[in-house]
Formats: structure tokens, sequence, C-alpha cells
């Protein structure tokens, strides 16, 4: 008898594939706890609490899950950072400052389905005996933040949030904080700093939050894919979730695509689909040529429009092969027609915008002198040399600021000039490029 | 007059989300500046000094703070404050002629309120909806979505005869079922509702 171990699903077409985290999105009244219910939620919560903390961390490092907000460190090894026995307060943070651009995938999670986010993080807060939990949603997402008082308010009525949850013993409560409109908020010390009430610069690290975090006392920060992605761990299992994707991505994730498609939107993909399951079989193909993809949301590294690129699978390790990440997998299809120096000087502006001021590197090479050059060139003022310049200054830039904003702002600048030098070159020779700078704008 | 002295329950239950500590008085600075600019459109500077009391700080340290997020203003805005995203998804969808349309359309620029007081206008960055690009969010109500020209004339008139914003709530989420759909509409991969939970242990 010979065992064979079953081909991993990499497909959302694979009849193997059961999407999990948006499951109960488009039912009516997916948002209130008796609909949670009555498809099984706050089931894993009482598995949890039958396993005890530290299988339930076991658990989580077993099925591979990695960080859905970009950085994609694994959530059951950071889980374990938490000091356990410490006789300290410890706290849970909900990073929902989604604001990447290109991502809007935590934005669904948190309207249609809140319970899935309080369970989780019920999940975790058991697991690292933390007892308090906050929420940080950005300022601009009201209706998550109505969905979301109003779920917690009712899962503290419920005895699912306060003393003694479901008889278990453990204490937790949960609230909601709501940002005001700052990207560097997702930076997790950053973040830290904003719900302190104070201007939401990033911390140095070490400390790590795991030792001293909100408050100085121990914090562990996730994004609310990765919570919303433990209840269905703790439910169906670790090798259930490690069945899907390829050798080192595991599991489901939610990628968004948008730009110039037949159907932007969101989809549940198992780790390792490829670019043209996401852009053709779920978004319906391309409406005009294409000649870049950025992968993961804005701070990830532009590839070509080929074959070989489309038939990438979209995971961690797949896409740093080509060179760039697979970020909060927020797909940005960018048209031939729309020329390349005016989608970086776009980016560039954002992240000039967003430069919180602390550090050199980023205020004056980002936020002044990187958004001054390419203004003057889209504007048609470009002179021979430019882009050198601002290669160079990407150099003095890279690794150098103080925290990953920097950096994040060079991934579609070396990206662009790498694949499009002769987009600059054009620009800088003839005053104008040989492609729009604006967009059509429907008009009804 | 103090804006907080007839709310206290506001007061308690936004002091009650954080610990009774010096660092955690101070976390409830955003909550009440927001609070204040919903009831006023903006934050005066009386109500920077008002706030910094409660929180046991000085109204320099509150002004610091607003200056740093983009949603705190220092000067009024209009009954409508329309924030249109400009980030790339947006702009490939047509944003900059979204915001040329509606600055001309209003007659008005950032910082200014129109003569009626309606409306004020902001050019921010990426407000999380990409999927249904083009958009914008009014005040802190929320987004209108997939914004053509005839819908923003459409807008801005039901607003100019006294009509209320009513958000857009579409989800690009294609789930039906338990099942996602995929662009020809067809059912593809299975239902969660066929996996069996693990049993409970001990």
């Amino acid at each position: 008898m010979t065992m064979t171990t079953p081909r991993p699903i990499t497909s959302a077409l694979d009849a193997r594939f059961k999407p999990t985290l948006y499951a109960r999105v488009g039912k009516e009244n997916s948002f209130t706890l008796e609909s949670y219910r009555a498809d099984g939620g706050y089931e894993a919560v009482q598995r949890a609490f039958a396993l005890g903390p530290d299988p339930v961390i076991d658990e989580m490092k077993k099925s591979g899950l990695r960080g859905r907000g970009g950085a994609g460190f694994p959530t059951g090894l950071k889980w374990s950072f938490m000091p356990l026995k410490d006789g300290r307060q410890h706290y849970l943070i909900c990073n929902a400052d989604e604001s990447e651009p290109g991502s809007f995938k935590d934005r669904y999670l948190l309207t249609e389905d809140p319970h899935q986010l309080i369970e989780g993080m019920l999940i975790a807060g058991f697991a690292m005996r933390a007892s308090i939990g906050y929420i940080y949603i950005r300022g601009e997402y009201v209706l998550g933040a109505e969905r979301i008082d109003a779920a917690i308010a009712e899962a503290r009525a419920a005895g699912l949030l306060g003393k003694n949850v479901l008889g278990s013993g453990f204490d937790f409560d949960l609230f909601l904080h709501r940002g005001a409109g700052a990207y560097i908020c997702g930076e997790e010390t950053a973040l830290m700093n904003s719900l302190e009430g104070l201007r939401a610069n990033p911390r140095l690290k070490p400390p790590f939050p795991a030792a001293s975090g909100i408050y100085n006392l121990p914090t562990t920060i996730n994004n609310v894919e990765s919570f919303c992605a433990a209840p269905h761990i703790l439910r169906y299992g670790a090798d259930w979730y490690s069945s899907m994707g390829t050798e080192k991505s595991k599991g489901n994730k939610l990628f968004q695509i948008s730009g110039p498609v037949a159907r932007p939107g969101v989809f549940e993909l198992p780790l390792g689909a490829t670019f043209r399951e996401i852009i053709y079989d779920f978004a319906g193909g391309p409406l005009e040529p294409i000649k870049a993809i950025i992968p993961g949301g804005s701070s990830t590294p532009m590839m070509p429009w080929n074959d070989a690129i489309l038939d990438t699978p979209m995971d961690y390790e797949a896409i740093g092969a080509q060179g760039s990440m697979l970020g909060t997998g927020g797909v940005i299809l960018i048209p031939q027609d729309y020329c390349i120096v005016n989608a970086t000087w776009n980016l560039v502006r954002f992240y000039a915008h967003e430069s919180c001021g602390k550090c050199t590197p980023c205020r004056e090479g980002i936020g002044s002198w990187m958004t001054k050059i390419y203004e003057k060139l889209v504007r048609g003022g470009g002179k021979p040399g430019d882009v050198e310049l601002i290669l160079d200054m990407s150099d003095n830039i890279a690794g150098k600021s103080f925290c990953a904003l920097a950096d994040a702002c060079l991934g579609p600048v070396v990206s662009s000039i790498k694949l499009f030098r002769d987009e600059y070159d054009y620009l800088i020779a003839n005053g104008k490029s040989q492609y729009g700078g604006r967009s059509r704008w429907a008009e009804e | 007059m103090p804006y907080f002295t007839d709310k206290q329950t506001v007061l308690e239950d936004i002091f009650s989300r954080y610990p009774q500590t010096e660092q955690g008085r101070r976390s409830a600075l955003m909550p009440l500046l927001r609070e204040v600019q919903n009831a006023l459109g903006y934050v005066p500077e009386a109500q920077m000094e008002e706030i910094s009391t409660l929180i046991g700080t000085t109204a320099t340290e509150v002004k610091s703070v607003m200056s740093f997020y983009s949603t705190y203003h220092t000067i009024p805005t209009g009954k409508w404050h329309i924030q249109v995203c400009a980030t790339l998804s947006c702009a490939l969808a047509g944003s900059d002629a979204l915001w040329d349309d509606l600055t001309e359309t209003l007659e008005t620029v950032p910082g200014e309120v129109t003569p009626d007081k309606l409306f004020s206008v902001q050019k921010v960055e990426c407000l999380g909806s990409c999927g249904t690009a083009p958009m914008l969010q009014v005040s802190d109500i929320g987004y209108a979505e997939c914004v053509t020209r005839k819908k923003l004339h459409t807008l801005l008139e039901h607003l100019k005869n006294g009509g209320e914003f009513v958000p857009d709530t579409r989800v690009p989420v294609f789930m039906q079922g338990g099942q996602q759909l995929d662009a020809l509409e067809n059912e593809v991969g299975g239902r969660t509702a066929d996996l069996e939970p693990l049993p409970m242990p001990g």
C-alpha cells in the first residue's frame, strides 16, 4: 500500500477549496450575533477554552498562518513572544487601519462579519493571556466602526465579552478606537502612539511590542484578516488550513484587484493561485491593454505584464523571486496608455503626504526632494540626469529611514525606472509623455 | 460656553474605554476631538484648550496632535465636507476630472466654504475603496462610490435642495451561499458548510 499526500490546494477553482473568511458575506444581516451564531459562530473559541492557551498557540504555529497585513511574519510565532506568566496586564490590538493604496479587504471583514473578528480576538486574547483588546480602525471607515461597536455591545450583552467569558474563567473586554487619517498608523508602533493620543511617529524597536507596547505593557498587534483566520483554524484544524497554499505560504487569503478590469473587487483564494486566475477567472480580464502589475499594494515593486508574471503563483516566495512582494494582496493594473511617470508620481505624492516627519531620509528625501523632482518631470521640466539623481537618492534612502515608509515609496519608484526607463527618457527629452496622465471619467 | 459642560455621559463613555491612568486619559484625545468636530465642523481654539484640561496636557500639545492627522480641521467646514480620493486606483478611474468638475461646479477651493455654507472640499489620499473607484467621502458619514459625472451632479443637487446624504453600501465581493462566483457568475469551489468542524476536546 502506498501513501500519497493529496495535492495542495492552490486554486479557488479547485472543488476542494472552500472560502471561509468571506463565506458569510452577502447573507442577510450577516453582521448580527444571531446570524453569526446560526452559522456556528463562537464555537471555535469554546474549543480554544477546552484546549488551553498553549495548545492554541501550537495550533496557530502548525497552521502556517503568516501576518496578513503585509509583512508576512508567522502569526503563531508572534503570539508565542508574549511573556506568559509575568503578572502584568497584557494588551491585544487589531490593526484595522487599512490604508495601503490598492487594499480594501479588511473593510468588508469589518462591515459584513464583525463577530468573526471579535471571536478571533477572543481566541488570541485567551492564548496570550491578554484581557483587554483595542480595535484601531481607520477614521474613514464609518460603517465599519458602527458595525463593530454594535457587535461589541451585542457580544457584551451575551456574555461573550467581559468577566468570565462563557463560564471559562477568562476575562476579556474589547474597545474600538477610531483613527483620523494617517497611513503611518498602520505601522504597529506608530499605531500605539496614536492610541495613546500622541502624534503617530513610529517608536524605536527594540523594545518590541511584546515586551513593551501600549502603555509600556506587553502588546501584540495583528491585522484584521489574521485575527479572522483564527476561528477557522481552531474550528477545522491546522491540517485543513495548511492543505491550502504552497510549501511556505499556507492557507487562504483575501486578494483585491483594482484598475481597469471588468469586475474589480475582493476575492478569497488559496495562496499560490496565479495572477492569471484573479485577473481573468475572477475579475473578468482587463478592459484595456495593461503594461504593469502592482502585486500587493502600492509599496510593492511593479512587475511587467507578461505570461511569466501572469503564471506566477501569488505567494510570498514566488512573488519574491520575481523581485516584488505579496504585501496585502492588493493587485493594481496600470494600463498601457497611462504615463508611468505620472502613475509613480501619484504614489510618491501619497508617501510624501504620509511621511510622519520624524527622520531625515524620509522627511527630506521622500517628503521634499522626491516629490519635487517627480512634479517637475510630469510638468515637462525634466533634465538629463534627473533619473540618475532619483536612483542616487533612492540608494541613499533605502534602509536608512526610521521605519519602512520611505522604503515603501521606493518600491514603485525604482521598479518603474527599471521597467519603463524609456518612458522617463522620452518625457525628459520631449517635455511631455507619449501617453496620457489623466484617465477618462465615466459620464454615467 | 465650554462644549463638554453638559455632556458628562459622553465624557464618561469615552474615558471608560481607557485605563484610569495619566496615559489612559491622554488616549481620550482623538475621540474627544472627533466629538467636537462632528458637532461644530471644526475644532476651535477654545475647544483645544478645553480638551487639554480634560486630558491633562496643554492646548499646544492638542494642536500638535491635530496637525498630524488629515481629518481634523482648525478652520470651519461646510455642512457637507466633500473629500475626493486622489490616489492611484481612483486616478486610474478618472478622479482628476472628478475633482476638477467638483471644484468648478461649486466654485470653491480647499480651505474655503461656499457662501451658502453648504460645501467645503478636500483632496485626500486612499480611502480603501479601490474596488469602487472613483469615490468620495461626505463629512463623517460615509462614501459615495463608483461616482460618475451624472452621479456627482445628482448628489450635489440633492444636497443643495436640503437632502440628506445616504452612503453607498455596495460590497464588491461575489459570494453566494458560502460559495464564490467567478467572472461568468458560475459557482466555483466548494461550500464552507460542507466542512466538518473538529470535535470538542475532552
